[in-house]
C-alpha cells in the first residue's frame, strides 16, 4: 500500500511542481472503474456496454438488491436518457432493460 | 501566516517530498494508522454487499461504492478513533462523473448573483479568506442515504452501510455575510449552489436550493478548511458549503455559483430526487409510495456503539467498557441510554463533553459484566427537544434517514 500512495502523492504532486511554485494548485488522477459489465449473451449487453458505461461505473448496477424489479430498470434507464442526456434509442430500451433485469436484478437466475 | 495555514502548507511539503505524513496539518483529527493494512475487500452485512478498498487522491483505502463517479464508505471502525473524522477517512459522494481534475485554488472564484440580488458580484478565494470575519463550527455531515442497504425491505439506490457521514472541525464564512454584499432583495425567496462538477453528457447538473431564511440564518458557511487542513479534493476543494445539521447533499462541493432567486428551484436534484414523505414520521408502509413529499432536512437523532461490532465475543464476567457517538440535527444531544436485553431494560450512559457544540458527534459511554452467554445490546439517544430513535426501522421508498435503535449482539465467553 505505502507504493500505491507514493504514487498517489505523486500524481498530486506532478502539478504542484508543474504550476511553478502555486501551492493552491491541485489536479489528481482518479482510478480506472474497479469493475465492469457483467458479460452476458442477451442483446442488450452491447449496447448497455456501450451507453451506460460512458458515464458511471457498473457498481451502479452491480450493486442493487437482488430484488430490484423491472420497473426498475426500465425508469432508471429512462431517467438516464431524460435527465443525464444518455443517447437512448426508444427502440433499444426494452433490450437494454431485459439485460439489466436478468443480469443485476429480480430475474436473474439464481 | 497563521500557525493553521502554515501546518497546511507544511503538510503539502511532505508530500511533495513523498512522505506518508498525509495528516500533518490534521492536528485535531485521530492520528492512528489506517484501520486497513491493504486494500482488500469488506462485506457488509446485508445480501449483495461484498465491496472492495480502493485508495483514492488523498485518501486511505476507503469502501468503493461506486468507482465512477466515487461514492467512497468510511469503514466503521474509524470512528472509534476520536469523534472528529481524519480528512483522508472521510466519505466521499459524487452524482455525477464530470469531476474537474485540476483546480487553482488561488484563482477559483464564485459568481455570486441571481434575480434577487442588487449587486452580483465575483468572490476570489482571497476575498474570501482575508475580507470576512471566519467562523469555526465542528458538524456532522451525513449522506441521506447513509445505511441505505440496511433497508427491509431493500430499496434501489447507493448501497450504504452507516459509513457515509463524518464529523469535521470546518473554517469558513458565514453565506449571510457573503450575500449580504449582493444586496439581496425583499423578493428573495431561495438560493441556489453549484460546484465545478458537472454531468458527462451535459444533462444532470448537481444544484441545490435553500430557503432563503435558512441560508440567511448565519450558520450555512462558505468552508475552505476542514480539521485545520485545506478540503481533500474529492470532498469539493478549494471551497464547498457547508449546512450544519442538514443531509449532506445540500452541501455543495467545489461551489463555483451562488443565485439568490425570487422563485423556488425545480431542478432534477431538488425534485423528485432527495425527497422525503410529508409527514410526521417521514415514513410509509413499507412498500408503498407517499402521497406528497418535500425536500430532506434536518438529521433525525442517531447513535451508534463505536467499539464493539457486531457478533463480537467479550470476555464473560469481565468489566466491559464501551462507547459510542450521537447526533442530531442540531438541538444537541440530551440523553443516551443503553439495554443488554434487547431493550427490555435501561440505563443512562454517560455522555462525554459537549464542548464541541451541538452540530458535533457527542460521546457517550458506559461499562457493564456480561455474563457468559449472548446479549443484545441496544443504544437509544434523545435531543433536547425529547425526539429519540424508533425501536423499529421507520421506511421510505427512497432509503434515506435510517436512525433505527442499532442492535450490536455480543456474546460473552
Amino acid at each position: 500500500m505505502k507504493q500505491t500512495r507514493t504514487l498517489v502523492a505523486a500524481t498530486v504532486a506532478a502539478l504542484l511542481l508543474a504550476s511553478g511554485g502555486t501551492l493552491h494548485a491541485k489536479s489528481i488522477v482518479l482510478p480506472p472503474d474497479g469493475v465492469q459489465m457483467t458479460p452476458s449473451n442477451l442483446p442488450g449487453y452491447a449496447k448497455a456496454r456501450a451507453e451506460c458505461v460512458q458515464c458511471h461505473s457498473a457498481e451502479y448496477m452491480l450493486m442493487q438488491p437482488p430484488t430490484a424489479p423491472r420497473a426498475y430498470w426500465e425508469a432508471m434507464v429512462k431517467r438516464m436518457r431524460d435527465v443525464f442526456k444518455a443517447p437512448v434509442q426508444e427502440a433499444d430500451i426494452p433490450a437494454l432493460v431485459d439485460y439489466l433485469t436478468k443480469t443485476y436484478g429480480a430475474e436473474k437466475p439464481r | 501566516m497563521t500557525m493553521k495555514t502554515l501546518q497546511a502548507s507544511l503538510s503539502r511539503r511532505l508530500l511533495l517530498a513523498g512522505g506518508a505524513s498525509w495528516l500533518a496539518g490534521c492536528t485535531t483529527a485521530a492520528q492512528k494508522a489506517p484501520a486497513a493494512a491493504a486494500p482488500g475487500t469488506v462485506t457488509m452485512p446485508f445480501v449483495n454487499g461484498e465491496r472492495r478498498l480502493a485508495v483514492y487522491p488523498e485518501k486511505r483505502p476507503l469502501i468503493v461504492i461506486t468507482s465512477r463517479p466515487p461514492q467512497l464508505e468510511t469503514p466503521f471502525e474509524v470512528f472509534n478513533d476520536g469523534l472528529l473524522t481524519p480528512n483522508d477517512a472521510f466519505f466521499v459522494r459524487y452524482h455525477n462523473a464530470g469531476i474537474p481534475t485540476e483546480i487553482d485554488g488561488d484563482k477559483h472564484v464564485i459568481q455570486i448573483g441571481g434575480n434577487a440580488v442588487g449587486k452580483p458580484y465575483t468572490l476570489t478565494m482571497q476575498q474570501l479568506k482575508s475580507g470576512f470575519k471566519p467562523v469555526e463550527l465542528v458538524a456532522v455531515k451525513q449522506c441521506s442515504g447513509n445505511s441505505r442497504g440496511f433497508f427491509n425491505p431493500r430499496v434501489q439506490g447507493g448501497q450504504s452501510g452507516n459509513g457515509t457521514m463524518g464529523n469535521a472541525r470546518w473554517l469558513g464564512v458565514p453565506l449571510k455575510d457573503i450575500l449580504a454584499r449582493a444586496e439581496v432583495k425583499n423578493s428573495a425567496r431561495q438560493v441556489t449552489f453549484n460546484g465545478l462538477d458537472t454531468g458527462v453528457l451535459g444533462g444532470g447538473d448537481f444544484v441545490k436550493a435553500l430557503e432563503v431564511a435558512h441560508a440567511m440564518d448565519g450558520e450555512v458557511m462558505v468552508a475552505w478548511q476542514m480539521n485545520g487542513a485545506d478540503l481533500p479534493f474529492l470532498n469539493g476543494y478549494p471551497v464547498a458549503l457547508v449546512v450544519p445539521g442538514y443531509y449532506g447533499t445540500y452541501w455543495v462541493k467545489h461551489l463555483s455559483d451562488i443565485q439568490v432567486i425570487d422563485n423556488v428551484f425545480n431542478g432534477f436534484w431538488m425534485n423528485p430526487a432527495y425527497r422525503v414523505p410529508d409527514n410526521l414520521c417521514v415514513c410509509v408502509p413499507p412498500g408503498t409510495a407517499p402521497s406528497a413529499t418535500r425536500p430532506i432536512g434536518r438529521y433525525n437523532v442517531r447513535s451508534f456503539i463505536t467499539s464493539l461490532k457486531d457478533g463480537d465475543r467479550v470476555a464473560a464476567g469481565q468489566a466491559l467498557s464501551v462507547r459510542g457517538i450521537a447526533f442530531d440535527g442540531g438541538l444537541g444531544i440530551r440523553e443516551v441510554g443503553w439495554s443488554a436485553d434487547g431493550g427490555k431494560t435501561w440505563r443512562e450512559a454517560q455522555l462525554g463533553s459537549d464542548s464541541a457544540g451541538r452540530y458535533s458527534f457527542r460521546e457517550f459511554s458506559f461499562g457493564f459484566v456480561p455474563a457468559a452467554g449472548t446479549h443484545d445490546l441496544r443504544v437509544r439517544a434523545w435531543n433536547r427537544k425529547g425526539d429519540s430513535q424508533p425501536m423499529e426501522a421507520l421506511w421510505q421508498p427512497t432509503g434515506y434517514m435510517r436512525n433505527v435503535v442499532e442492535s450490536y449482539k455480543v456474546t460473552g465467553a
